[in-house]
């Protein structure tokens, strides 16, 4: 038995080996393909595999089931995908051959993909949009590369002001005019915390790297800086002298200094953000538009809590342009049934509908008077969209979504540990090498 | 050879291909997406001077040794308690393992809750004596997150050495320790020269299975501090999941697990070594 299993169980491995390289000879990635037929995306037949992320759930489940009802020849079948794996399945399924027709993916995770010439290239069908010039603009960022465009944005989860009006009330302050200036967020904060009684200031989840991506880097571009320079291949840090940056680290710095914000707020990685602001207890909170519609009552929108844009240190204001893109699989099945989907999500009246299912239209131009008086707070959030950005890098998540990452190592020091040169060095080092691994 | 050739067929698919290709992959660039090439030995020997893969092997370490022995402890202490089939110690035993059953997921997320400033029970309590304020912030201090995952990683695993090393001691004839009574041995004799001689096989199996579960360390830390402060409590499962799924070097960090099962496996080969049964071997 010994003599025998030995060669058996080493030819296995061999045959496994062997199988692996077999399975790896196909290692270069196709250029991505242009859509040419003047039929592409117009009475296209058959199914739509359309894959998702679980976070814009009750929206897409809203658009398939009515383009289902209204397109007989051609159904759109819904995947929705993890949120915490969604890359790494496309990945999977495009390494496959076997990817979905349509995918709505993070916007920051596009750039990992159209410079693999994973997706079709849509320059051209996006160019024919009469309202290319209204979508948002770093949705279109993302989804651009080497001036090609790849991506086309599916629906937008904007960064804003949230305030409580009754608490500006009560402490005296005047709901009706929200903090335009980081010095104003701050006396409004001590303004409202004076009330005691466990009322904060302000919050922010301060253990979530990326709820403090979302949110302070807006105040940041509004003073008219970024964190990095450059584009994809050649991108610099720009933390050294960025003093939009040391404006925003130390505002943070004082609402946590001066207890203006809950003490567990330290502890908060995201999963009980936003709660305690949805509970009247806050005053101020940055946060997403979608975020507070699903915490709060719809009753409450508009009368307790309402938002204004993010504010830039001495005014001005951005919003971080996230939410998800469309793309096309370069070996999509049915592109053409995907383009047309994706033309008829990105119709008005489809748009339009977007508030009521915890999102943001990614169309500027459907903000008009009408949808203004029908969503006040959305029409806050789709305003900043036009000021609106979000970094196009490879390495977004390395930098700004990670515990050990720099941007959260830059936060911590300044905001918890109050030493801004120290930070400013962690930050600029750190995001130095990130972006050098990037182009190594 | 016919008769084991379905369960051979089984391992060469199921364990023998995925590693063989894990160690292809491990000689490779392999990104997420796009091309890839063979790069030979470049990411082991780029493993051995990454600061902080070294680093989450070392922490590793460190968190094995902290709670084998706490682990190995309270189970042996909680079989000793239960193991007779006296009054009560059915509850005993369901109470005991009831940790291991909910699972360490679970367990982290009601921790997660539970170390909160201000809000969880374990400030309030441990203020009720002293022993913490109000608004102590377990899980982004190193030596605080580290000590509660410890300690929440120890209730949690206990029950499951529990069981082993009880299932061992009902194993061992009464007749045993009747002989010893009747020549007056007390219970630490008892103990010490019966019972522990005799577990000697369950005590190695527990120890193994505490080992390669520490060495695989992930939920908790994942969900009570994602590696935090810093990258100060990240082990090394966490440094493969950030490597392959976060930062995309999927070649790199498949030559990091596989330096983890060659490490694995040397542990566990070294505790069956140390812990081998020669009494059993002479007996044969």
């Amino acid at each position: 038995m010994k003599l025998l299993s030995r060669p058996i169980l080493t030819g296995a491995a061999a045959l496994a080996l062997l199988a692996a390289a077999g399975c790896s000879s196909g290692g270069s990635a196709p250029a991505a393909p242009a859509p040419t037929s003047s039929t592409f995306g117009v009475n296209a037949t058959g199914t739509v595999q359309f894959w998702a992320r679980t976070v814009s759930k009750t929206l897409a489940q809203k658009l398939v089931s009515e383009f289902n009802a209204t397109h007989k020849n051609l159904q759109v079948k819904l995947t929705l995908t993890s949120i915490n794996d969604d890359t790494t399945s496309l990945a999977t399924s495009i390494r496959a051959g076997d990817p979905p027709d349509v995918v709505g993916l993070n916007d920051i995770d596009m750039p990992a993909f159209t410079s693999t010439g994973s997706f079709l290239n849509l320059t051209s069908q996006i160019d024919a949009l009469p309202y290319k010039s209204d979508l948002s603009p770093g949705h279109v960022g993302l989804g651009t590369y080497q001036g090609k465009l790849y991506g086309v944005p599916y629906w937008a989860d904007l960064s804003v002001l949230w305030y409580n009006k009754t608490l500006f009330k009560q402490a005296g302050l005047n709901p009706n005019d929200p903090p335009t200036t980081y010095a104003q967020i701050l006396s409004d904060a001590q303004a409202i915390n004076k009330l005691g009684h466990g009322i904060y200031g302000a919050t922010f989840a301060g253990d979530c790297q990326g709820c403090l991506g979302f949110t302070v880097q807006p105040g940041i571009w509004a003073g008219g800086s970024h964190l990095t320079n450059g584009d994809i291949g050649s991108q610099t840090a720009n933390i050294t002298g960025n003093q939009s940056l040391v404006s925003a680290l130390t505002l943070y710095r004082e609402l946590w200094s001066q207890h203006l914000v809950p003490d567990n707020d330290r502890t908060d990685d995201g999963t009980t953000w936003g709660q305690d602001f949805a509970a009247g207890k806050i005053g101020i909170m940055p946060g997403g538009y979608g975020q507070l519609v699903d915490l709060a009552k719809p009753s409450q929108l508009g009368t307790e809590f309402m938002d204004t844009p993010l504010p830039g240190a001495d005014g001005g204001y951005s919003t971080f342009d996230g939410g998800d893109d469309f793309a096309i699989p370069a070996a999509a099945k049915n592109p053409s049934g995907a383009w047309e989907f994706i033309q008829w999500v990105l119709q008005t009246q489809q748009q339009d509908q977007y508030p009521a299912l915890g999102a943001t239209p990614v169309r500027t131009d459907v903000l008009t008077p009408a949808f203004s008086a029908a969503h006040p707070e959305d029409a806050v959030a789709l305003k900043a969209l036009a000021n609106g950005y979000a970094p196009v890098t490879m390495v977004y998540d390395q930098m700004f979504n990670q515990a050990g990452g720099p941007w959260f190592q830059m936060f911590t020091t300044a905001v918890y540990d109050g030493n801004m040169t120290l930070a400013l060095q962690q930050g600029q080092s750190g995001l130095a090498r990130l972006l050098q691994q990037a182009t190594s | 050879m016919l008769l084991v050739a379905p369960s051979l067929a089984m391992v060469a698919v199921f364990v023998l291909f995925p590693l063989g290709f894990a160690v292809y992959i491990s000689l490779t660039n392999w990104p997420l997406i796009g091309p890839y090439h063979f790069i030979g030995g470049q990411n082991y020997s780029a493993l051995a001077g990454d600061p902080e893969f070294i680093h989450s092997v070392l922490f590793t370490l460190l968190y094995t040794a902290i709670v084998t022995g706490p682990i190995f402890a309270g189970g042996y202490g909680m079989a000793v308690l239960v193991r007779s089939n006296r009054f009560g110690s059915t509850f005993f035993r369901t109470a005991f393992f009831l940790p291991f059953i909910i699972g360490l997921a679970t367990e982290s997320f009601m921790a997660l809750l539970e170390l909160q400033p201000d809000s969880g029970a374990a400030d309030y309590l441990l203020g009720k004596v002293g022993l913490a304020h109000a608004t102590t912030a377990w899980t982004v201090n190193y030596g605080l997150a580290l000590t509660a995952i410890c300690v929440i990683v120890t209730w949690f695993a206990a029950g499951l050495t529990m069981m082993l090393l009880m299932a061992g001691m009902q194993g061992i004839p009464i007749e045993l320790y009747e002989a010893a009574d009747s020549d007056g041995a007390t219970w630490w004799q008892k103990e010490t020269r019966i019972t522990l001689p005799l577990l000697r096989r369950n005590i190695a199996l527990s120890l193994i299975i505490s080992v390669i579960g520490s060495f695989l360390a992930f939920n908790q830390f994942y969900i009570l501090t994602e590696g935090g402060p810093g990258t100060s409590t990240q082990p090394v499962v966490m440094w493969i999941y950030e490597e392959a799924f976060v930062q995309y070097h999927l070649g790199y960090a498949t030559a990091g697990a596989i330096a983890l099962v060659i490490v694995i496996a040397i542990i566990t080969a070294a505790q069956l070594y140390l812990l081998r049964d020669d009494t059993s071997a002479a007996r044969r």
